[in-house]
């Protein structure tokens, strides 16, 4: 009963969230004025009825609470409108661009979490060894990296001084790689790809670390070792388990943060994912693309966070439902 | 365990031994044992250094561009230009140098209203309680989920846009203004959730309950007696914070959305990553002048937990 409540009332909570960002969003584009007088500006010799036939066909008519509501409307639709730089619905960009993004991210987090569950284990079950202490000076060092330094020095690395792997772009656009569609794009994601996994992987073996350190310190561990359980099965089977409930708070973060850290990683490597399309949209004021990412990429964080809360309180039954 | 107890405090146990030496002084013994803690305050202490003696150390002028002139733009590192020269003939290393002041003054300005935000904010949640406490934390949480990152770049940009044509056009470094300010918005929740633990567990300690029973103003026991003790677990969100500031802005910058006005680090990327392959020095020289602040702050901040809580080092 408690949980049931509890679920609810968070899920009343994000909805009033992702509303509430809505209209900040809308009141702030419309701060500007008018788009697209400020984009026709330039244009020499456009007369004024031209510009209302312009903001006509965007919706830019009508008072600011009719069209906030009938932007709400659309979008509760999956209707973002139309965008003005690439003169396409923005709902397909954002599916097309999304898959571009997903590409780099999905496999980066899949392998991060390998790679510091293993780390981790290493570092907590020699704690103060050498081994520990080379992992935990990596892990830190790695935390601090920014990712476009990070990328900078792969790129120049592996792009331009040893030629191995491209530096931007998910295709070649001549002279595929082996001659093949598909292995010519993996080729294209190992950069971004082992980028995202560095940055990812060493936060979450300081996390993964520190979690296990606790556990391994509690009183069932002791029972379990006394018991004469190898060690192998009281890490692996007992410790692990317990350790990775705050790391599942942050790959849920993680999830939700993979559209906020995009445009970096997809600037870095022109890779044509949302990060890249935010970007530009964002400077050129191609305000249906802005409106309708911002409010994806909301949505998809305030998800990723409800999810989280809610795995949390399903996985460890210790968690006292506030 | 015993070490982490500073010998004043052992002496303090018997009378007419020395006074025990203070809160400050245990946790700067406990602080110079943390080696990763006592790089990150040599890393701090260096960018400060040059942040302020950078117009003495910098060897040209950071708007020159003289080098433009004798084709010297993009030369590789040498005697005359230790760090090379960039796509447009600036000197690499003065431009770096000049970088420094920028980037403490975003860190440090970002935190310092996010600090003022999230203790008030806390410090009311954490100490009035209640219908109150619920709101303002509703409302943190709200913060705390925003995407942040892709929220500041569109403010950014529109506010651009919006202030052309208005006296606000003529404040200089007004893009960084705003980043800061932004930044420090957007900062304040963890502080403020940490200030209201810290206050709900101090409200009833026995010495704040002392301090109501003697007739204490209510001022003086929040602003005495509740804030000091709260201000270590803070002091390393802060030190955190201005690392994360620093990054922030050199993300914004790095995408274009910076103040050309200003000599930032993330400046720098942005104008120099499309002559990444002639001129890599234009780029590695600001990427790691980023990379060892943010690497000091996080390490300081890490050596700052152990010497102000000495429980939880692991």
């Amino acid at each position: 009963m408690g949980a049931l409540r509890y679920i609810l009332r968070r899920l009343a909570f994000s909805l009033v969230l992702i509303l509430g960002v809505s209209f900040i969003l809308f009141a702030l584009i419309n701060a500007i004025g008018n788009p697209i007088e400020i984009l026709l500006a330039e244009t020499p010799g456009i007369s004024d009825e031209a510009i209302a036939a312009v903001s006509k066909y965007y919706g830019l008519n009508g008072s600011f609470t009719d069209r906030y509501f009938s932007w709400l409307w659309a979008i509760l639709h999956f209707d973002f409108g139309t965008s003005i730089i690439y003169n396409q619905p923005v709902r397909e960009l954002l599916g097309l661009w999304g898959l571009e993004t997903l590409k780099i991210q999905i496999p980066a987090i899949l392998l991060s979490t390998l790679i510091a569950t293993a780390a981790g284990v290493v570092a907590a079950t020699r704690q103060q060894g050498r081994a520990d202490f080379g992992v935990v000076s990596a892990a830190m060092m790695g935390h601090s990296l920014p990712g476009f330094l990070l990328g900078i020095l792969l790129t120049l690395t592996f792009s331009y001084w040893l030629g191995v792997l491209p530096s931007y772009g998910a295709y070649s656009t001549r002279n595929m790689f082996m001659g093949n569609i598909v292995a010519d794009g993996l080729w294209h994601m190992v950069l971004p790809v082992a980028m995202l996994t560095i940055v990812n992987t060493a936060t979450l073996t300081l996390l993964m670390r520190s979690s296990l350190v606790d556990v391994l310190r509690q009183d069932f561990i002791f029972a379990a070792r006394a018991s004469g359980l190898p060690a192998r099965r009281v890490v692996l089977g007992h410790a692990l388990r317990n350790a990775f409930i705050p790391v599942l708070t942050y790959l849920g973060t993680l999830f939700g943060l993979m559209l906020g850290t995009a445009p970096v990683t997809e600037t870095v490597f022109t890779w044509p994912g949302l990060g890249a399309l935010y970007v530009t949209a964002i400077q050129q004021l191609d305000y249906p693309v802005i409106m309708g990412e911002t409010m994806v990429i909301t949505v998809m964080l305030v998800t990723a966070t409800l999810a989280t809360d809610i795995a949390y309180v399903a996985i460890d039954p210790r968690i006292r439902l506030a | 365990m015993d070490a982490d107890i500073a010998p004043g405090v052992i002496g303090s146990e018997v009378s007419g031994r020395p006074r025990p030496s203070g809160v400050w002084r245990q946790a700067w013994h406990r602080f110079r044992r943390n080696r990763a803690g006592v790089l990150g305050l040599i890393l701090v202490s260096l960018v400060v250094l040059i942040a302020v003696v950078g117009p003495f150390l910098s060897p040209y002028d950071p708007n020159d561009q003289s080098a433009m002139l004798h084709g010297a733009a993009r030369a590789a590192p040498s005697a005359a230009h230790w760090f090379g020269t960039d796509r447009v003939g600036y000197d690499v290393l003065s431009r770096t140098i000049y970088g420094a002041p920028t980037a403490l003054a975003v860190g440090v300005g970002a935190m310092l209203i996010a600090a003022i935000v999230g203790v008030i904010v806390g410090g009311i949640a954490g100490y009035v309680g209640g219908l109150l406490d619920e709101a303002l934390m509703r409302g943190t949480e709200f913060f705390m989920v925003v995407p942040v990152f892709v929220v500041i770049l569109a403010v950014v940009r529109l506010f651009g846009v919006m202030v052309v044509g208005t006296p606000l056009e003529r404040i200089p470094n007004l893009n960084l203004i705003t980043i800061t300010l932004l930044l420090g918005l957007f900062g304040w929740p963890p502080i403020a959730r940490m200030t209201r633990s810290e206050f709900l567990r101090l409200r009833h300690a026995e010495f704040v309950e002392a301090a109501v029973c003697i007739g204490t103003a209510r001022r003086d026991i929040l602003v005495r007696h509740i804030l000091p003790n709260a201000l270590p677990p803070l002091i390393v969100l802060v030190a955190l914070g201005i690392g994360g500031a620093i990054l922030s802005e050199a993300m914004v910058s790095f995408l274009g959305f910076g103040d050309p006005k200003s000599i930032s680090w993330g400046q720098a990327l942005y104008f120099n990553y499309e002559a990444l392959k002639v001129a890599p020095w234009a780029c590695i020289a600001p990427g790691f002048a980023i990379f060892l602040t943010v690497l000091g702050f996080n390490l300081l901040a890490d050596g700052l937990t152990d010497a102000v809580n000495p429980r939880v080092r692991g």
